[in-house]
């Protein structure tokens, strides 16, 4: 049950480099979907493992998959989000800079899967390393026939762009990834249409995460039903956790679906660093309602962590100590989300950089009583009401500090 | 009078915009090689963009002025990065940002007199783990105290 | 038809409609910045959201599609809240500039404020401070402060004009509307953008503080400035009348016709306007040498009648010239048909028009007049006034001030000095007033009933809006008095007294017209 999936090799020299990769077995599930199996059937077995998105919002992703219409006669895409930008999450980042042999077969599959024949992985501008290093491997790919014309001689056809993005983390919603990638501004669309139906070019198109894709040659390989006992019924396989924050052994940490919120701060990531007593928790990536140190008793799947009033998103775990000033961890994620608001829509546009400044005016020691009133009540004015989930992102964490916080914020507060 | 671009960023700017199916889809791209070409976008390299990938030139400035590291202005051969973000600001971010102020003698934002370094902060770089983080130019730097950034800044001609 | 229900109200509406477009058709409003009929649903202001029965968050108005049973509520409490707070967020990062701002009176801020917010201000930071006064085009200011960035403008440049000009730049709340360089908004529809801006943000810098809305009237009417015959407002101070200030007209505005100018009107309908006030004809004069008489019309008609009679008395009807225009009513054209042509026997019908100019693939048409298609469908037989055909007359009456050494003789002067008698009917002083005996003023379209046909073959109504307020008689008038008295009044079953009654016959006899 511990044995490691996606991270399994990832000690061995030179993993990156395809020799290396084919060694342990690589690119033999992009061989047997290839050659051994219908699209149909792939998709098929993709849907069974109950494989859900790894990028934060848990969209099964064969179901996505099988939203794209085949009869439609427009090209389709495949887009790698590998944006990674939420706060606290690094996991993509391993992945692709060990293994990007393994994203590129996974992505391979996908495509086959779904009929597709162009792929772009959209990087973050900021890992320049990493699109280096996954420039080599597209290279290497198309050298050894695994990618452009005919690959292995089934006949499929799928070419492979990586593409850096520039700064911006609204680019990681799926929407915004379309439009960057299209050379414009990262607006969000508006959802309905979908991108399975109306994406890249206003064509059909999947979006799939880093590490969604980096699961599905386990998937062919081994099966649907080894994944989901790697996992849970309903979530099959296994978690990369990013632990980061003040614990001894930040890092990243591949555990089964499921796996408790203590175990993975006090057991694998060794504990508070230097003594430190917790204080909070957020288990998600920022945009995941905060956590109090009480209530990290909890397993770390989607469900468990949605019935927390939290969400498992990242699985970006960020562990605050009880030296950390909550008012300083309201002001970073507050200018944060104002920082990335793309601007389009009125809450989040106005509503980030208003309560922003409140923060900031209460960081500066002018704040009143009712200011975080003001928080709670602008905060419950972009959620929900916002053009893309970014509205929520920002909202809900907030909420969630100053509600469970609430004492400490208001602490010295003069009554206005 | 309009700059001259190297037939070698021309050449790249062709190859680059030839894998994707609508011109406009090589802006970032471009712009990402323009950039490391000249160091900056100024208007000149906006109607040179513009004009390569058939667009107007304002719709090639929504894009510098929506994405951080599209440069509007020359910046010192070392682009200090300082993460401001949560995990690098329980870490210790903000005493390190005071730090290379005061070692600098310059604000964020600002560029030192000798033109090597300019301070910024940005927001979550991705590293987490090695928190404090320092992005300079495109390298990563992590657990970051003091020493190791003295030792960064020498390493740095 | 699909039944909807809004508010527990009942209504069949059209297929494939949005919540928003099918309240509207039935006449409720749903409150809005960024959506326009124009353009595809934005969904970025998020004031249209309304309840929807069935769904757990509040959906966008302008883009949710109607279907049957769709049940919607616009009023409840979580929609009321959601207003509330989108004109929260608004008015936070708003100037308090109404007392200065030219949209007062007419801004969707200050008119959704009214009806769902009267709320005092909880904001307690400083505003941000943001440009007032850029020069977006030669004749527009942005005013970056009052923009709700409702994105309407950027929109507008970039698929109905296709120009591009502008576009948004930088992100969140540094997001502001911005152009390249000093690259001005440039393209004859501009002006349009101050009629889709929601708020103040785009204003007219010829209108800008000149006078508050509250006090203009609108009339309706048609741009008479080419043969598009776009729909416009013209916003007069009802108050000023033209003899008494220099000014009366304010601006002129889009009205919308989906079938002529949809939502749109180019800048030289907006913008020339000036025309209605300055150098207009005032007084009705009769020049005998040096003498100069004014008269009523009554008494100039009776002259004219005089000389008219006499030649015709003569059979020298021949020596009877007409010049006329393109931008006379229908009925107008129509009647000098049938009076002069046919009741006079006149065969000496000139047309001296405006020159053309460049036309667009819009709505600019290359043809200057109003009413082209008009005299073509009457069918009045025309000939280039030159000096041959001017030559030989006693008797030469110009309709309109273009007859100038361009649309006529070289030798104007000479030739017109070889007629005996001149008689002007115009709306503008010109070189021509010296030049004739009898000068009548005549009203502009704008201050007359009658029909324009219009490039496409619609024939579109007159009303007159502005008041004519100088001596004269429109055109139409004249003619019938004239022929009255000359018994050479074409006859109907039903009196010729008004434009309406001169359409009747327009229709009872050309097939066209019908």
């Amino acid at each position: 049950m511990d044995e490691k999936v996606l991270t399994q090799h990832f000690g061995l020299e030179g993993l990156y480099r395809i020799e290396v990769y084919r060694k342990k077995g690589g690119y033999k599930s992009a061989e047997k979907a290839l050659k051994q199996m219908t699209p149909a059937a792939v998709l098929d077995e993709v849907k069974r493992a109950s494989l859900r998105g790894r990028g934060g919002a848990g969209f099964p992703a064969g179901v996505k998959w099988g939203f794209v219409p085949q009869n439609v006669p427009k090209p389709r895409y495949l887009c790698v989000n590998a944006d990674e930008g939420e706060p606290g999450t690094f996991k993509d980042r391993y992945l692709i800079n060990h293994n990007p042999h393994l994203l590129l077969e996974g992505t391979i599959i996908a495509s086959y899967a779904v009929g597709i024949h162009t792929a772009f992985i959209y990087v973050r501008g900021e890992y320049e390393a990493v699109a280096l290093r996954l420039e080599g491997a597209v290279a290497e790919a198309y050298e050894k026939g695994y990618l452009g014309k005919n690959i292995l001689g089934s006949g499929f056809d799928l070419d492979a762009t990586v593409h850096r993005g520039a700064g911006g983390y609204i680019c990681g919603e799926e929407t915004a990834l379309l439009e960057s990638l299209e050379g414009k501004r990262g607006y969000p669309r508006l959802k309905p249409p979908f991108p399975a139906s109306v994406g890249l070019f206003q064509c059909p198109t999947v979006i799939n995460n880093v590490e969604t894709l980096s699961n599905i040659p386990f998937i062919i390989q081994n099966g649907a039903e080894w994944f989901i006992k790697k996992g849970l019924p309903k979530d099959g396989g296994t978690r990369i956790f990013g632990v980061s924050g003040m614990v001894n052994k930040p890092g990243i940490y591949e555990l089964p679906l499921g796996t408790n919120l203590r175990t993975i701060i006090f057991d694998h990531a060794g504990g508070m660093k230097d003594g430190k007593k917790l204080k909070a928790v957020i288990p998600g990536g920022m945009s995941a309602p905060i956590l109090r140190a009480d209530e990290i008793d909890l397993p770390m799947d989607f469900d468990s962590l949605a019935s927390a009033g939290s969400m498992l998103g990242s699985a970006a775990v960020i562990v605050i100590d009880s030296e950390t000033s909550i008012l300083d961890v309201l002001k970073t994620v507050a200018k944060f989300y104002s920082h990335e608001s793309c601007g389009q829509c009125t809450p989040c546009r106005i509503g980030t950089a208003w309560i922003s400044k409140i923060v900031e005016r209460l960081a500066r020691g002018k704040g009143e009583r009712d200011d975080i009133d003001a928080i709670i009540r602008l905060a419950s004015n972009i959620k929900g009401k916002t053009l893309c989930p970014l509205g929520d992102a920002a909202a809900l964490p907030i909420l969630s500090i100053c509600q469970k916080f609430r004492q400490e914020l208001e602490g010295d507060l003069p009554r206005a | 009078m309009s700059p001259e671009y190297s037939a070698s960023l021309r050449r790249k700017i062709d190859e680059v915009a030839a894998r994707y199916p609508k011109k406009r889809a090589a802006l970032l791209p471009v712009l990402h090689l323009v950039q490391r070409e000249v160091g900056w976008i100024a208007p000149d390299e906006e109607r040179f963009v513009a004009q390569v990938l058939g667009l107007k030139p304002i719709k090639v400035r929504e894009v510098v002025t929506f994405y951080t590291m599209f440069l509007r202005r020359p910046l010192g051969k070392y682009h200090l990065q300082v993460c401001s973000n949560l995990t690098c600001s329980l870490l210790g971010a903000g005493p390190l940002l005071n730090y290379l102020q005061q070692k600098l003698g310059v604000g964020v934002g600002e560029t030192t007199a000798d033109g090597r370094f300019t301070l910024s902060t940005v927001e979550c770089l991705g590293a987490c783990e090695q928190a404090p983080c320092l992005m300079v130019n495109f390298d990563y730097h992590g657990e970051l105290d003091r020493d190791k950034v003295d030792r960064i800044l020498e390493s740095l001609e | 038809m699909p039944k909807i229900f809004i508010d527990d109200r009942g209504f069949e509406v059209a297929e494939g409609l949005t919540v928003l477009q099918a309240a509207e058709s039935v006449g409720l409003q749903i409150p809005h910045f960024c959506y326009h009929p124009a353009f595809a649903p934005e969904g970025s202001c998020r004031m249209c959201l309304v309840e929807i029965e069935g769904l757990p968050k509040l959906e966008l108005a302008c883009s949710a599609l109607v279907k049957e049973g769709l049940k919607v509520r616009t009023m409840s409490p979580k929609v009321v809240e959601a207003r509330k707070g989108v004109l929260e967020f608004l008015l936070a990062d708003h100037p308090l500039d109404c007392p200065i701002c030219d949209k007062a009176g007419e801004c969707k801020l200050q008119d959704y404020f009214e009806e769902y917010g009267l709320f005092r201000s909880q904001f307690k930071e400083a505003k941000e401070k943001r440009e007032k006064k850029f020069k977006l085009s030669q004749n527009l200011i942005l005013d970056r402060e009052r923009c709700v960035l409702c994105n309407r403008c950027v929109r507008f440049l970039n698929v109905i004009t296709k120009t591009e000009e502008a576009g948004i730049l930088n992100r969140g709340t540094r997001a502001e509307v911005g152009i390249f360089e000093s690259e001005l908004v440039n393209n004859i529809y501009s002006g349009n953008l101050v009629d889709i801006c929601p708020v103040g943000a785009i204003t007219n810098s010829d209108f800008r503080f000149q006078t508050r809305v509250w006090f203009l009237e609108p009339s309706e009417s048609i741009c008479p400035l080419c043969s598009r015959g776009c729909n416009i407002y013209i916003d007069s101070h009802p108050g000023f009348p033209r003899t008494a200030r220099a000014r009366r007209v304010y601006r002129i505005r889009a009205r919308q016709n989906p079938m002529v100018n949809f939502h749109w009107i180019c800048d030289y309908g907006r913008y020339g306007y000036a025309y209605l006030d300055k150098g207009r004809e005032d007084r009705l004069v009769w020049k005998k040498g040096d003498r100069e008489t004014r008269l009523s019309w009554d008494k100039a008609s009776q002259i004219l009648t005089e000389k008219l009679r006499s030649l015709l008395e003569l059979r020298k009807h021949s020596r009877i010239g007409v010049v006329l225009h393109t931008n006379l009513t229908n009925e107008e054209l129509f009647l000098a048909d049938r009076i002069f042509r046919k009741g006079m026997g006149v065969d000496r019908l000139f047309l001296a028009d405006p020159p053309p100019g460049k036309g667009d693939e819009f709505l600019l048409t290359a043809d200057r007049t109003a009413n082209r298609r008009g005299l073509q469908e009457v069918g009045l037989p025309v000939q280039a006034p030159d000096r041959r055909g001017l030559s030989g007359l006693d008797l030469l009456l110009i309709f309109g001030h273009y007859l100038d050494s361009e649309t006529g003789p070289a030798d104007l002067k000479d030739t017109l000095d070889k007629i005996e008698t001149k008689v002007l009917f115009a709306t503008h002083k010109s070189s021509l007033d010296s030049l004739v005996d009898f000068v009548i003023p005549v009203p502009v379209l704008a201050e007359k009933s009658g029909t324009l046909t219009n490039v496409d073959g619609r024939v579109q109504t007159l009303a007159a809006g502005l008041a004519f307020e100088s001596d004269g008689v429109p055109e139409w008038r004249a003619l019938l008095d004239l022929a009255k008295e000359l018994k050479v009044e074409p006859e109907y079953p039903w009196p010729m007294t008004s434009p309406a009654s001169i359409y009747r016959a327009l229709q009872e006899e050309i097939a066209f017209f019908k």
